[in-house]
């Protein structure tokens, strides 16, 4: 478009905008105009003065685009917009640089953070979500040194999605005692969304949203290999994860695999308090937390400018022990001479758990539209290994001809079958329509002497409009409106052995699970307001999002001998139902940054599993009964970040989180909800060089953390006392004849403080977090040019 | 930081943040960690529980430890005999009320250990004393307690 003012000049000016194929603005883009040479600003916009008049070449280039050029006469002052078509060649630089961070939080009315493999290896910790931890409102919760779930801003399980290259990743997400299966050395980028994000991957995400991508891919051409070695000292781990990729007349493979031994971690004491008892550490170890990790995977596909098609297979396998002192809440005796005889072995209680993945993708593209479908197959397969014990009335010695063995505790079997579809119309200069459907199914079986969620299948389909429309650069609003409805069906189930009735005077098998059949459906929305100035960014969304109740609340009915407890679910249940305010502010200045992204959040019934005073001896085994409940809760929070730059080099900042919860109704009013984590503060400062004797890109990092206690608590939980803790990180590119090595080294806890972490899996039995672990990292990336013959 | 100092306001409400208590100090709480009860006769189970506000159930498990799987959850140790494999092991489960309004409460219950079932006499040996108790607001408090049940 170009307009053209009349004016008399002898000098002019060139001025415009410089947006991408959807319209938004590009930032950082470079415009010559014959000699001179500018970059457009955070918005896009560009503006060059003092032309004398003539012929000039004009030429834009933003790297992953494609280079544009206009011939013009100049002899006025010229408005000149571009738009520009991204190159498929390569989107391996463009997509993790600082400004398509930038770029991502000022479009997005919601609060999201992103992450590149580069910060994952700085902050490498035992697990995808561990790794992830110091981003604020952001939390895990650890069961051992190798497994962790997400938790955003105080919601997890369930409410939390996890979206690995658009398919929605499916394990037992209720289960406290298991992790996320994402091998973190295979994620090139990653957005945590914090707040419901249910409009674009399902009605559960109403806590929040993480969503991984792999999407980095060789230039064409060229082949590349990546080797990562990776050392722990505190729990000894060995890891390697080698990748190799290639790609030539823009069809791409990639292959990966990823292999990681580790023994039992270390904690700073002697000995495990478990109630009154004191189970001693021999050197420190928690008994039986060693593990593994074997994973691969192969992705390959084709990128052209109209379309991109990848198929991502890939397989994640662990094996982890659990504490071998406690199962649970339970104190267990424990064979020491066998379990100390070697701090690597895996016995009983363990957990095996296997992932496997094949995901397609294709989008293609037009002037007009995009067009994307996601296909996903998976299966989760966990098995919970311990020895046979009697409990209740299960038998004394474990009976022959069951189908499954006797020390199979609980097995999971999970089929997911999903299909996403979404086109995106860019309906005018400013406004794009997106409109989606989304479909899955999912197919449960269960194995094991234990019972906890019956077998179900389950059906859910949504369909979904997003509009986004910029009333200018600056001023952006989107609104949006989700439908979803899904219909579970659960498997009756009978225990496998017989328990007595109320006289004792017959026995038979009682039934855990009744056959239900039960159909959901409710809407979500959303509508969101960015205004984004020169300095100073500012945000707000309002929503509206549900779950679907899942298998365990709606039909649980059995002991979980371990927690002492006997846990019913609700047929009844609504879906759950969420109201959620976000609002986020940030000023930029020459040498600082300063933000702040608070929340207020209402429930009109949130599902949980409340312990009861009551006990029961007919179904329950003399448990305490936990029933599935719903009640109205409140929540606020928010996350402040700061930064501010002394020198060029030394930079201060400072992350702070704080939720707060509250029950409005039912038998926990005034209580807050479970796994509520407690507020916290980082004070960090950073020295960072381009180069520093004969490192590059060296830098060095030292975090101070001070973390509040927790002191609002619900039934069964304990009160964690707060703490402190000094994490350093330091770094750099080193080259040796021609060929770099990234090193990222980290030592975690310096001062080795025995402190609890209010959200692990361990807390109620006061394991204490890790001692001292120095963690290093090497990168080696290798490249080279493929020979093109003709 | 004003930010962290903040963090706990609106904490007014009266809500219940202590577990109920199983008291075994008092004299003649039976049983204690390490005692043995005794096949055909009956015990009188005696402790005190207290709650800061309201108690509400208990329950008690009996089963064999003959594996030596579970520890007890108190300090003292107590000698186990040689694992062995159960035959007819006794087991006793049930769950009792506490009064309402109860914010102590003393036992005063009489458990009958009967010397055999239909399949025989119950097997001597190694056995825990689960007690649960919970008050009205869900907490709980466990113990569990080494026994030994023999025959005189």
């Amino acid at each position: 478009m170009i307009f053209i003012s009349t004016k008399g000049q002898n000098k002019f000016m060139l001025s415009g905008s410089i947006t991408d194929e959807n319209h938004r603005p590009l930032p950082g883009a470079n415009i010559s105009v014959n000699n001179s040479k500018t970059g457009s600003d955070a918005f896009g916009n560009y503006r060059i003065d003092g032309i004398i008049p003539g012929k000039y070449l004009v030429e834009i280039s933003f790297i992953g685009f494609e280079k544009k050029s206009q011939i013009i006469d100049i002899d006025v002052d010229i408005v000149l917009d571009f738009q520009m078509q991204s190159s498929t060649l390569s989107l391996q630089e463009v997509l993790i640089t600082d400004r398509y961070l930038e770029r991502r939080k000022k479009e997005e009315s919601q609060n999201i953070e992103i992450v590149n493999d580069e910060y994952l290896k700085q902050n490498m910790g035992g697990s995808l979500m561990k790794s992830l931890e110091r981003i604020g409102g952001v939390t895990s919760m650890d069961i051992g040194s190798g497994q962790s779930k997400p938790v955003i801003r105080g919601l997890g399980f369930n409410r939390v999605v996890v979206v690995e290259n658009g398919i929605k990743h499916e394990g037992q997400q209720w289960g406290a005692d298991h992790g996320l299966e994402i091998d973190q050395f295979a994620v090139d980028n990653l957005e945590v969304i914090k707040g419901p994000a249910s409009i674009m991957y399902g009605s559960d995400a109403i806590g929040g949203l993480i969503d991984v991508k792999q999407n980095n891919t060789p230039l064409d051409n060229t082949m590349n290999a990546n080797v990562d070695l990776t050392a722990k000292s505190n729990n000894k781990l060995m890891g390697s994860s080698v990748s190799v990729s290639a790609m030539k007349n823009h069809i791409f493979g990639i292959i990966r695999a990823t292999v990681l031994d580790y023994g039992d971690y270390k904690v700073p004491t002697d000995s495990v308090d478990i109630y009154s008892y004191r189970a001693p550490l021999y050197k420190k170890h928690l008994r039986n937390t060693a593990g593994k990790e074997r994973d691969v995977h192969f992705t390959f596909g084709i990128l052209k400018k109209q379309y991109t098609g990848k198929v991502f297979i890939s397989n994640v396998n662990s094996k982890t022990g659990f504490f071998a002192n406690a199962h649970g809440l339970e104190p267990r005796n424990v064979n020491t001479d066998l379990h100390d005889k070697s701090s690597r072995d895996i016995l009983e209680p363990f957990q095996q758990v296997n992932h496997f993945k094949v995901l397609n993708e294709n989008q293609w593209f037009s002037e007009k539209w995009k067009f994307e479908t996601n296909l996903g197959f998976q299966r989760n397969f966990r098995q919970e290994w311990s020895e046979y014990v009697n409990h209740g009335y299960t038998p004394p010695v474990f009976p022959e001809n069951q189908n499954f063995p006797a020390d199979l505790e609980l097995q999971f079997d999970k089929h997911i079958y999903s299909v996403n579809a979404k086109m995106s119309y860019f309906l005018s200069p400013k406004t794009t329509i997106t409109a989606g459907l989304s479909s899955d199914y999912q197919d449960n079986r269960i194995s094991g002497r234990g019972f906890i969620i019956p077998a179900f299948t389950q059906t859910t389909l949504g369909t979904f409009v997003f509009v986004k429309h910029l009333f200018s650069a600056r001023s952006i609003l989107q609104y949006s409106v989700r439908y979803d409805f899904g219909n579970l069906k659960t498997t009756a189930y009978y225990d496998w052995f017989q328990s007595p009735n109320e006289t004792n005077t017959s026995w038979s098998f009682l039934q855990r699970a009744a056959r239900l059949n039960k159909k959901f459906s409710n809407s979500s929305w959303s509508l969101g307001y960015n205004y984004n100035l020169e300095h100073l960014t500012m945000k707000i969304n309002l929503g509206k999002s549900f779950r679907m109740p899942i298998a365990s609340e709606l039909a649980a009915n059995g002991v979980n001998y371990h927690h002492f407890s006997y846990e019913i679910g609700n047929p009844n249940l609504s879906p759950e139902i969420s109201y959620q305010l976000d609002a986020g502010a940030e000023i930029t200045g020459k040498n600082f940054v300063f933000g702040i992204t608070p929340f207020a959040n209402y429930f009109t019934n949130y599902i949980y599993l409340n312990p009861s005073s009551e006990h029961d001896r007919l179904y329950g085994n003399g448990n305490q009964i936990y029933y599935y409940t719903q009640s109205e809760v409140f929540r606020y929070g928010g996350e402040i970040h700061a930064h501010y730059q002394i020198i060029k080099s030394l930079q201060l900042g400072l992350i702070g989180e704080h939720v707060y919860s509250e029950q409005l109704s039912g038998e926990k009013k005034g209580y807050t909800l479970p796994f509520s984590p407690p507020s916290s503060v980082i004070f960090n400062i950073k020295y960072q060089h381009e180069k520093l004797i004969f490192v590059q890109n060296a830098y060095f990092s030292v975090d101070y953390q001070l973390v509040s206690s927790q002191t609002h608590i619900v039934p069964p939980e304990v009160i964690t006392p707060g703490y402190q803790v000094v994490n350093i990180r330091f770094g750099g590119e080193i080259s040796i004849k021609n060929q770099t090595l990234i090193i990222s080294f980290q030592v975690q806890n310096v001062l080795n403080n025995k402190y609890f972490n209010h959200t692990s899996y361990y807390r109620q039995i006061n394991v204490p977090e890790p001692s001292r672990n120095l963690i290093l990292n090497i990168s080696i990336p290798f490249t080279g040019n493929l020979s093109i013959k003709k | 930081m004003i930010f962290v100092v903040n963090s706990c306001t609106n904490n007014t409400n009266e809500i219940d943040e202590q577990k109920p208590n199983i008291d075994l100090t008092i004299q003649d709480a039976f049983p204690l960690n390490c005692d043995t009860l005794f096949f055909g006769e009956t015990f009188n189970l005696k402790m005190i529980f207290t709650d800061n506000v309201e108690l509400g159930s208990f329950s008690i498990d009996i089963h064999n430890n003959f594996d030596h799987h579970s520890h007890s959850t108190e300090v003292t140790e107590c000698s186990l005999d040689p694992i062995k494999i159960p035959v007819n092991p006794f087991l006793f489960i049930n769950d009792f009320e506490i009064p309402l309004g109860s914010k102590e409460y003393q036992t005063n219950l009489e458990i009958n250990i009967p010397p055999a079932n239909s399949y025989g006499d119950f097997d001597e040996g190694d056995y825990h004393f689960f007690i649960s108790l919970t008050d009205k607001s869900g907490w709980s408090t466990q113990k569990g307690l080494s026994i030994k049940i023999l025959r005189r």
